[in-house]
């Protein structure tokens, strides 16, 4: 396994993906910043509000953008062998499908955690730069919490628009649609409590304590997002199942 | 260019992908009709249901990002099976090649917000929220149609960075990036990204109430727009003009 993991951060690191996510991350922390130095109404927040920044910046990145870069990524991790025609070759090594599969996830999974940790490192110093004197090591810590808690929860959130993508064949560009829609939906799903605590986009927030909610809405919120989780898994799961089934009928033709 | 247009529409016609993404267009009207339910109103001004079904989110981020998309599906398969070599024998001018995919996106755009329009209506007078007019149905589908032509001009850009690139990762981050610096841009001036400059044309003489701008000079979103797809066709022609 940790073969496989090293091999597909070796192909990522010759993929402009990582450069362009990082881009992507960047220009939304600057963008936020922009509208929260500008004023348009009286009753608007901006960046003089302590922890506005950071707080709003994780919310547009996860409604509008970071899952669906973390979909594009893992589902292009996933298709890539078979559109490059790179399976074949992979099958004759011999690469376990289950292990290979399950590597790509894991980095997925790591990929998501790093980018939400990129955006808090931006937004944290952008954050101490403007109120030094009002920061406290629990704010800083509540953060990234928050932070690293979106990382995990957008991963699984988004695990089974990758895990489908095998499926779709040619048709990943529909994961992406999947993708960028389901995250837009989330802003409409926080308007009434349940559909918060089970959307899995909102659901995020709930688990990373974005939304105050009460303890059992906390536990349904997790248990949805672990049920995305184990949607992917078991989907995965099928498709390597499938594949196996395809290979033993090529044997007896 | 009749005919280049006409032949990407049959290679369409194997993309069944596409006639999928079109189902987008309901989005925003049954989220409209879901908002206006919640908060539980009726009797609704038919331009305030308009501005949530079609002139919002529609606007700022479906409909760019669905054009974004359609055009890079457009551009990739050509670029990666390298047939451009064989387009170019035939010959068809590089220039040529790239409008025709333009119009294909314009009129994937106006059938995009004719569905958007026709949803918005189903689902604003069959509930009640709104009392049906012929003057309010006019109003949206001239918006609508002002949407579809000014968004298939503001994607231009990104249809240039498809057409200059092999991959598929780079216009599609670009458009994501593209479509959410145009939504959160708008309220810091909306004279800059093209489009923040269709809000600024489709709100002109106050015809969408509630929606504050920073700059409210259609001449100079015009003008703003026209730069944005001059420098879009300058790019694809001088790169494609290179490229052999």
């Amino acid at each position: 396994m940790r073969i496989l993991l090293w091999a597909e951060f070796q192909k990522l690191r010759r993929s402009s993906i990582i450069l362009f996510t990082i881009f992507a991350t960047i220009l939304i922390a600057v963008i936020v910043f922009v509208g929260g130095i500008t004023t348009v109404t009286a009753e608007q927040l901006t960046t003089d509000t302590f922890g506005w920044y950071m707080t709003i910046t994780q919310v547009w990145a996860t409604m509008f953008v970071l899952p669906a870069v973390i979909a594009l990524l893992g589902s292009y991790m996933i298709c890539r062998e078979e559109q490059d025609d790179t399976m074949k070759s992979l099958r004759l090594i011999p690469v376990n499908e289950a292990k290979l599969t399950a590597a790509k996830m894991i980095v997925a999974f790591i990929f998501s955690i790093l980018v939400y940790l990129l955006l808090f490192a931006i937004t944290f110093s952008i954050e101490a730069a403007l109120h030094f004197s009002d920061l406290s090591m629990k704010v800083v810590f509540d953060f990234l919490k928050m932070y690293l808690i979106e990382g995990v929860g957008v991963f699984l959130a988004v695990s089974p628009i990758i895990a489908i993508v095998p499926y779709l064949k040619k048709s990943y560009w529909l994961a992406l649609v999947m993708a960028e829609i389901y995250s837009f939906a989330g802003l409409f799903m926080s308007m009434s409590n349940t559909s918060k605590t089970l959307y899995p986009i909102t659901a995020i927030f709930g688990v990373s304590g974005y939304y105050e909610t009460t303890t059992s809405n906390w536990i349904v919120s997790f248990g949805v997002l672990l049920l995305c989780g184990c949607l992917s898994f078991f989907i995965l799961a099928g498709l390597n199942r499938s594949r196996k089934g395809n290979k033993h009928n090529e044997k007896t033709i | 260019m009749l005919k280049l247009v006409q032949i990407e529409f049959c290679k369409l016609r194997r993309k069944k992908l596409i006639w999928l993404m079109l189902l987008s267009a309901f989005i925003m009207p049954f989220f409209a009709f879901l908002y206006f339910g919640y908060l539980g109103q009726t009797d609704i001004a038919p331009a305030n249901f308009y501005k949530w079904s079609a002139f919002g989110f529609t606007l700022f981020i479906i409909l760019p990002f669905i054009l974004g998309l359609f055009g890079t599906m457009l551009m990739h398969d050509e670029n990666r099976y390298d047939m451009l070599k064989q387009l170019w024998i035939v010959p068809v001018s590089k220039m040529g090649y790239f409008f025709s995919k333009f119009f294909v996106v314009l009129i994937y755009s106006i059938g995009f917000m004719l569905i958007n329009a026709l949803a918005s209506v189903l689902f604003s007078v069959i509930p009640n929220y709104v009392s049906f007019g012929w003057g309010s149905i006019a109003f949206l589908l001239e918006r609508s149609l002002e949407i579809a032509v000014l968004t298939a001009l503001a994607v231009l850009p990104i249809l240039a960075v498809s057409a200059l690139q092999k991959g598929y990762i780079l216009p599609i981050c670009i458009t994501l990036i593209y479509v959410l610096a145009g939504f959160l841009i708008t309220p810091v001036n909306s004279c800059l990204h093209p489009l923040s400059c269709i809000s600024v044309i489709i709100a002109r003489n106050g015809a969408i109430s509630e929606l504050t701008l920073p700059q409210n000079s259609v001449p100079l979103a015009l003008v703003s727009i026209g730069l944005w797809v001059a420098a879009s066709i300058l790019l694809v022609n001088i790169k494609l003009g290179k490229r052999k």
